[in-house]
């Protein structure tokens, strides 16, 4: 490197200070100015976060939520090169830190992932769509999955309740957060156990669900029959209409 | 795209842009950190900017000037952007982004001294050595010097001579740094290796002391700066000019007034035509771009 050790210290120190806001001495600066950059590098990283994570922002209050930014910012090493991943970072660095049962906020962890699921998933790379067909039949027929969603587990329906709510009702709780094919924007779905495993079983097996009906079946209780595929095709045309399920596979 | 006047696709306004008829920049700039492996409606709104508008690239996370060894992974990806958009111009801040491993998304001054003109110029060439094109290095507005032990016009010009590379002179910047640093903004300009300037940004920026201009990208440009533009196109040859505003979007009509006073002060003294000289620029609506509403519950737009 042909940076002078000393040099390196010097930028150092003012990145240091930008990053802390602790006051230190940095050689050869004008008077009055250097506390400029300190905020105009500390509102960039908060107007990020407060725009990702709206929600959380809301249930904690300023003042604490601002403590949450400066210690991600001072003692988080912030590593993307892209600003708009940064809050994904943030989530890592409290999850890591378990923030949440510290500051006696126990929903934070998982409220924090789901923000920030929905950036991820309205951002995230185009995934190959399947080939497709409008018309079928739900039971007989292979269904098309629209490729760009994700499922996630929280212990806190914080995508359901308020916080305060969300906080007396700790369970199993499953969102798939998916993107619209048509417009790009997200939308999320509270899914049972059940649901959740019916979903998983269709893009893991690529079967038709006449095919999974007995495991369903077995694992739910519910026996075989009418009831049964009422529920399945309640459930499957919710799916379509959302856009969740495309249509009929060609092949 | 010499002599012609394009605009910033920032995300808050990139479908407006696109689809206004208010607007008519001739290129579109884009900020490639904020559009690298995106999908989604992003996506399709680069996809639409590209077809309808040739592009420049202006870099914000190179960190040219920091002690910690290049992201040659962010670089190399970065490559792969440029060659995918078809972009010729790419342009960088002269300032470093990071420090002590840590991203700090914002320029800082570089200390102006020869060890780390050293240091930049070698980083320069290795960039654009894996780019496979040059970079064009702008000159930021900076708020207090850093330990300096040369001026920031030494500093700037040997760096551009040395590493062979081209200029994003920012014409704002200039201003700005003339009245916080107390110099002459002509002189300075009248020092610059004008013949490397690649590229040309204008903007607007804030005063909040009375000693002190913040670069901010929010406001119109003022008067002086206008001026100064005038004098410094007269000293140089046709190159893209690039009104910079990142915040206040509210009134297209003001940007779009901004535009065109730029290409009245370019007809001047530039032989620009701006009836559309390339079928691209003149092309229709852009397709690609979803107008529909959100349907369905739990919408968010982040
Ligand atoms: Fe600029």
């Amino acid at each position: 490197m042909k940076l002078h050790e000393d040099t390196a210290r010097i930028q150092d120190l003012l990145g240091e200070y930008c990053r802390t806001g602790e006051d230190t001495e940095i050689p050869g600066v004008t008077p009055g100015r250097v506390h400029h950059y300190r905020r105009l590098v500390y509102n960039v990283v908060r107007d990020t976060m407060d725009s990702a994570y709206p929600i959380t922002l809301a249930a904690l209050g300023e003042e604490h939520w601002d403590l949450l930014v400066q210690d991600f910012f001072s003692s988080g090493i912030p590593q993307t090169p892209q600003i708009w991943k940064l809050p994904f970072e943030f989530y890592r660095y409290h999850a890591s830190q378990e923030t949440g049962s510290r500051i006696r906020k126990p929903y934070l962890e998982d409220l924090l992932y789901f923000e920030w699921l929905e950036i991820e998933v309205h951002t995230m790379p185009d995934r190959p769509y399947p080939d497709f067909r409008k018309h079928g039949n739900i039971f007989n027929d292979r269904l098309a999955i629209n490729p760009e969603y994700e499922i996630i587990r929280l212990e806190y329906p914080v995508h359901l309740h308020a916080v305060k709510e969300a906080t007396d009702l700790k369970g199993d709780y499953f969102v798939l957060i998916f993107r619209s094919p048509e417009t790009g924007y997200v939308q999320f779905l509270n899914l049972s156990v059940l649901n959740t495993y019916i979903f998983t079983r269709l893009v893991e097996d690529g079967v038709p669900l006449n095919e999974l009906k007995g495991d369903i079946a077995s694992v739910s209780g519910i026996e075989s029959g009418k009831y049964l595929d009422d529920a399945l095709e309640k459930f499957i045309g919710d799916l379509m209409k959302k856009k969740l399920i495309l249509g009929f596979l060609k092949n | 795209m010499e002599g012609k006047v394009g605009i910033g696709l920032r995300r808050d306004i990139a479908d407006v842009i696109l689809k206004s008829k208010e607007l008519s920049p001739d290129f579109l700039e884009i900020v490639p950190e904020n559009w690298m492996g995106i999908g989604g409606q992003w996506n399709r709104i680069r996809k639409a900017a590209v077809e309808k508008y040739p592009i420049t690239c202006h870099g914000l996370s190179l960190s040219i000037g920091s002690a910690e060894e290049l992201d040659w992974n962010f670089i190399r990806d970065l490559k792969s952007f440029l060659d995918e958009n078809n972009v010729r111009i790419f342009s960088e801040h002269l300032s470093y982004t990071k420090s002590q491993n840590a991203h700090l998304y914002d320029l800082l001054p570089i200390p102006f001294r020869r060890d780390a003109v050293d240091h930049v110029v070698d980083r320069i060439k290795r960039v654009q050595e894996t780019l496979e094109r040059p970079l064009a290095i702008e000159n930021v507005s900076y708020y207090t010097p850093v330990a300096a032990e040369m001026t920031e016009i030494e500093f700037i010009s040997e760096i551009v001579e040395r590493a062979d590379c081209k200029l994003l002179l920012d014409v704002n910047n200039v201003y700005v740094n003339a009245f916080n640093h107390k110099y002459d903004a002509k002189e300075y300009i009248g020092k610059l290796p004008l013949d490397k300037v690649e590229y040309i940004h204008m903007a607007g920026h804030e005063q909040v002391e009375p000693d002190l201009i913040i670069d901010t990208h929010g406001q119109p440009i003022i008067d002086p700066v206008y001026d100064l533009f005038e004098w410094t196109i007269q000293r140089m040859d046709p190159v893209p000019v690039l009104l910079e505003r990142d915040y206040n979007f509210d009134e297209l009509d003001q940007l779009q007034s901004e535009l065109a006073h730029l290409k009245s002060i370019i007809k001047k003294h530039w032989k620009v035509s701006y009836e559309s000289s390339t079928g691209k620029i003149s092309s229709a609506e852009p397709s690609g771009v979803s107008s529909a509403e959100p349907s369905g519950v739990h919408v968010t737009t982040k």
